[in-house]
């Protein structure tokens, strides 16, 4: 090859390499407002990244293709149906409701893996500090735990493993009741 | 968050229509592409995305219409948008809404006066006058700078400049006696050789078939820019074209310069009577027209733009890019 025959190659391939940079920015760029434009709506609602809002829970449950377990005492000091029904498709799937009491405010929350007995992703969950934990009587494994909110508010949590699922209740009434839901909820404790 | 197929249909084609022309209009803007025949190329790949590779991803890809898809692997998803409402309806819902509205509004504008010019056009006549005869001749001389034969020649004995080509089957360059006694010899022989680049590439046939598309496309504001954006283009190559072949930029910019201001003065008015809110659009019409002027004249007065190298392979690596980007945008 000629000298000037190697100048045009290297000229050829350093605009091509050009090029092709310029269209993996533009590209980059295009995917990275796109990604930003997704997040906006859940931004807005205050809802973590992966994790979607639905309307009720037959959305939730359409969306998922699981059927949400719920539980049948459900107390009179709730409001049905659930103030806000989010779920995320991370690791099989998972579903999180959150009740109001009679006064309006957050009063019971139920979170449950759609198939497997995995861990709830923490998006899902909320920051909370544990202060205390012990066994409950849900069962092997199962977790009874005192926990304060970001806002300071106190909670009882239970954790513990059925119907080949995961399930997280937490709630701001008597402990008593909790365990009588969780006990409650088809497919669940006995 | 279901909703009716056509929905997501018009949502994916309006979205991806946006996101292939601004990213179309980056990369040539970056790549520094001027040459306006491959400028015609890289928007026709824009303008493809909604006509052709939209309908093909709903055939070939139904799983990308699934749920499953839009919430874990999509990259922007519409209908994420709908879990923002307002008056009860989702946001993505008046999004398309507005889009259409803004789409439609885009088409008539052009539709209305298309149609009107068409049953208003008088009668053409084929006159033996002095000026009739300076235009065939200059035809001529223009169509053997072409090397093509010189088509017919419609000649009006109309009061005001006009000169354009028509005709899909049957070609034909139209031409007023103003306009014949407006330009000078070399402006006439370069502005009737403007008007057989454009039949030499038959943009009357192509004309047509933008306007199919935007008739497809009616809702979709982006098509209705980008098609007027391709006719921008193809007055360029016409521009260009006629420029070499008659070698006298200069004359063909004084010719388009000179019918410009002829008839700008025409052409706010039967834009404007159309629609109620056209008058208050009239004015930024003509500036953009006039705009549009300015920029063929200035490119005519410059030397000719050059080719991008490696254009094809530029081509086939921005359409590959754009596929995989929006294969995610549902």
């Amino acid at each position: 090859m000629t000298a000037a025959g190697a100048a045009v190659t290297g000229s050829t391939v350093s605009e091509g390499a050009r090029a092709l940079w310029i269209l993996t920015l533009v590209l980059g760029g295009a995917a990275l407002s796109l990604v930003t434009l997704d997040a906006v709506p859940a931004w807005m609602h205050g809802v973590p990244r992966g994790v979607r809002r639905a309307a009720s829970v037959e959305e939730a449950e359409r969306r998922l293709q699981a059927k949400v377990l719920l539980p049948a005492y459900f107390p009179d000091t709730l409001r049905w149906p659930p103030s806000t029904v989010r779920f995320a498709r991370d690791d099989g799937g998972s579903v999180a409701l959150s009740f109001l009491g009679a006064d309006g405010v957050p009063a019971l929350f139920l979170a449950q893996t759609a198939g497997g007995e995995g861990t709830l992703p923490a998006a899902l969950l909320g920051r909370l500090a544990v202060i205390q934990q012990q066994s409950a009587p849900l069962g092997a494994g199962s977790v009874l735990a005192r926990v304060v909110a970001e806002d300071g508010t106190l909670w009882n949590q239970l954790e513990w493993n059925a119907a080949g699922r995961h399930f997280l209740l937490r709630g701001r009434g008597s402990l008593e009741d909790l365990i009588r839901m969780a006990r409650s909820i088809h497919g669940g404790v006995r | 968050m279901t909703g009716p197929r056509w929905m997501d249909f018009a949502g994916q084609a309006i979205f991806h229509t946006l996101v292939a022309a601004l990213v179309i209009e980056a990369l040539v803007r970056l790549w520094g592409v001027r040459e306006p025949q491959q400028r015609i190329g890289f928007r026709l790949l824009a303008l493809a995305w909604p006509l052709l590779v939209v309908p093909a991803l709903f055939l070939v890809f139904p799983v990308r219409e699934g749920e499953a898809f839009r919430d874990a692997r999509s990259l922007f998803a519409g209908r994420h948008w709908d879990d923002l409402a307002f008056l009860g309806v989702g946001l993505y819902g008046w999004w398309i809404t507005g889009m259409a509205v803004m789409g439609l509004a885009l088409f008539l504008m052009d539709l209305v006066p298309w149609l009107r010019a068409r049953s208003a056009e008088p009668p053409p006549w084929l006159a033996r006058t002095p000026e009739g005869v300076r235009a065939e001749e200059a035809l001529s001389r223009a169509a053997a700078s072409l090397c093509m034969a010189a088509p017919p020649l419609v000649f009006l004995l109309d009061g005001q400049p006009v000169l354009y080509c028509t005709g899909t089957r049957h070609p034909a360059v139209v031409i007023s006696r103003a306009a014949v006694d407006l330009l000078d010899p070399s402006e006439l022989k370069g502005a009737l050789a403007h008007e057989l680049a454009h039949l030499e590439r038959r943009d009357p046939t192509l004309s047509w078939a933008l306007m199919g598309a935007r008739a497809l496309m009616w809702f979709n504001p982006g098509v209705q820019v980008l098609v007027r954006a391709l006719a921008r283009d193809a007055e360029r190559v016409a521009d260009e074209r006629a420029a070499s072949a008659i070698d006298d930029r200069l004359a063909l910019a004084s010719g388009l310069l000179k019918l410009f201001r002829a008839t700008e003065r025409r052409f706010p008015a039967r834009s404007a009577e159309p629609f109620p809110l056209s008058a208050s659009l009239a004015e930024p019409i003509a500036r953009a027209r006039a705009h549009d002027i300015e920029l063929r004249c200035r490119a005519l007065l410059a030397a000719a733009p050059e080719p991008i190298p490696l254009a094809r392979l530029r081509f086939a690596a921005a359409a590959a890019g754009l596929g995989l980007l929006l294969f995610f945008v549902v």
